[in-house]
């Protein structure tokens, strides 16, 4: 088939359609009127949702950290150090979920189709950096348990090697994981399997558009 | 500018340019309730970009780009998220069913169904090929360099030239 009868098919098939296409205005004021929050309401839904249950979280912490500082005990030391940066940490979290619920709102779709869809499946995958940084607190969960008036100085050598090889190798997970959990290895598989996990099936969906719109790109 | 007068602005804009929201429509939704959720949200999107349309770029290039990035997206996501949460029970376009027969051509149904089977971004081109967009606009509202766009349009040719081919054949 030649190439211009692909545009000449194509005309024919929807010049006659755009003749007798007719708006129906009253339920084109209803939609603009009424209807015009309803757009992404189940996915602002479920982020408010995560939102809820990481402000539900921070505040058991930061009661339980409030308690702790406000009824202070040298003993206390490990215990406020490790939740207070769970605490920061956590508190970062949920920043980050407040300015994705915002981003996701203000998306104006009057932009150039790969950049608007580069920005829509880089804030799905802003989940990876949500996931990032929390691994951060992984260290902190090893010392909470410890107490000023036991640990070192009444604990055997055995003891001490343990606790830090536990801490020392937490934390250097979390470094490793910080560093290597980003959008540019998203096709590695510990990735895929981290993200399946932290998002389920439309974050995969999301990392293969976006590499899509790479490819086109080029 | 009154709130009224936004609206009719916007009305006659999209009335002029309605044909361009049921082909976007048409190729990225087959089945009748996806596409008269698409179309809701389209007009959605346009309403919501309207106040912030500029006038540097045509009418046309603003509605394409919201028309196909709301496309892609809704093609994109599973169904049950878009899903519009109170669907209006009648449609924004009606169309009567004579007209929608001109779809029955056998060669029209089948450059719909290869168009269908390409990938959205290669869908979203060759719409505005097939809309006789100058390279230049469709790089505008793609947002790839003129050259690709010529290279990209040329190679999906191609696969729709081999595909009618093999009909023959």
């Amino acid at each position: 088939m030649e190439e211009t009868n692909f545009v000449l098919l194509w005309k024919e098939q929807y010049e006659k359609i755009d003749q007798s296409l007719a708006i129906n205005r009253k339920i084109l004021q209803e939609l603009t009127s009424q209807k015009a929050a309803s757009t992404l309401q189940s996915f602002i839904r479920f982020k408010t949702r995560g939102m809820i249950a990481a402000v539900i979280y921070l505040l058991l912490l930061g009661a339980v950290l409030f308690y702790a500082v406000s009824h202070y005990v040298s003993a206390a030391n490990y215990f406020i150090v490790s939740m207070g940066a769970i605490f920061l940490i956590n508190l970062k979290a949920l920043s980050d979920y407040i300015r994705h619920v915002v981003l996701v709102k203000n998306i104006d779709y009057n932009g150039t189709v790969t950049g608007i869809q580069e920005k829509l499946s880089g804030l799905q995958l802003s989940v990876i950096q949500h996931s990032r940084f929390m691994v951060l607190q992984l260290p902190f969960w090893t010392t909470f348990q410890l107490s000023g008036t036991w640990f070192p100085h009444t604990v055997g050598w055995g003891y001490i090697i343990f606790q830090c090889f536990i801490t020392v190798a937490f934390g250097l997970l979390a470094l490793w994981l910080y560093k290597n959990l980003t959008i540019k290895n998203v096709d590695k598989k510990w990735v895929k399997v981290l993200v399946e996990g932290a998002g389920g099936k439309h974050l995969v969906k999301a990392i293969s558009f976006y590499k899509e719109i790479e490819a086109f790109k080029q | 500018m009154t709130t009224s007068d936004t609206y009719h602005r916007f009305l006659s804009v999209i009335e002029l340019h309605k044909g361009i929201i049921y082909k976007v429509a048409n190729s990225f939704c087959a089945n009748a309730e996806d596409r008269k959720d698409l179309v809701q949200e389209i007009i959605l999107r346009l309403w919501k970009s309207f106040e912030s349309y500029d006038d540097q770029y045509k009418y046309s290039t603003w509605i394409y780009r919201v028309a196909l990035n709301a496309a892609i997206s809704f093609h994109r996501k599973e169904k049950s998220r878009y899903h519009i949460q109170t669907p209006l029970s009648e449609g924004i376009f009606n169309l009567p069913d004579m007209e929608r027969n001109h779809l029955a051509d056998q060669r029209t149904m089948f450059l719909a169904r290869f168009i269908a089977e390409l990938k959205a971004m290669d869908r979203a081109l060759m719409l505005l090929y097939l809309d006789e967009k100058s390279h230049k606009e469709i790089a505008e509202i793609i947002g790839i360099t003129e050259t690709n766009v010529a290279t990209k349009i040329g190679r999906i040719k191609q696969v729709l030239k081999q595909k009618f081919a093999q009909l023959n054949t």
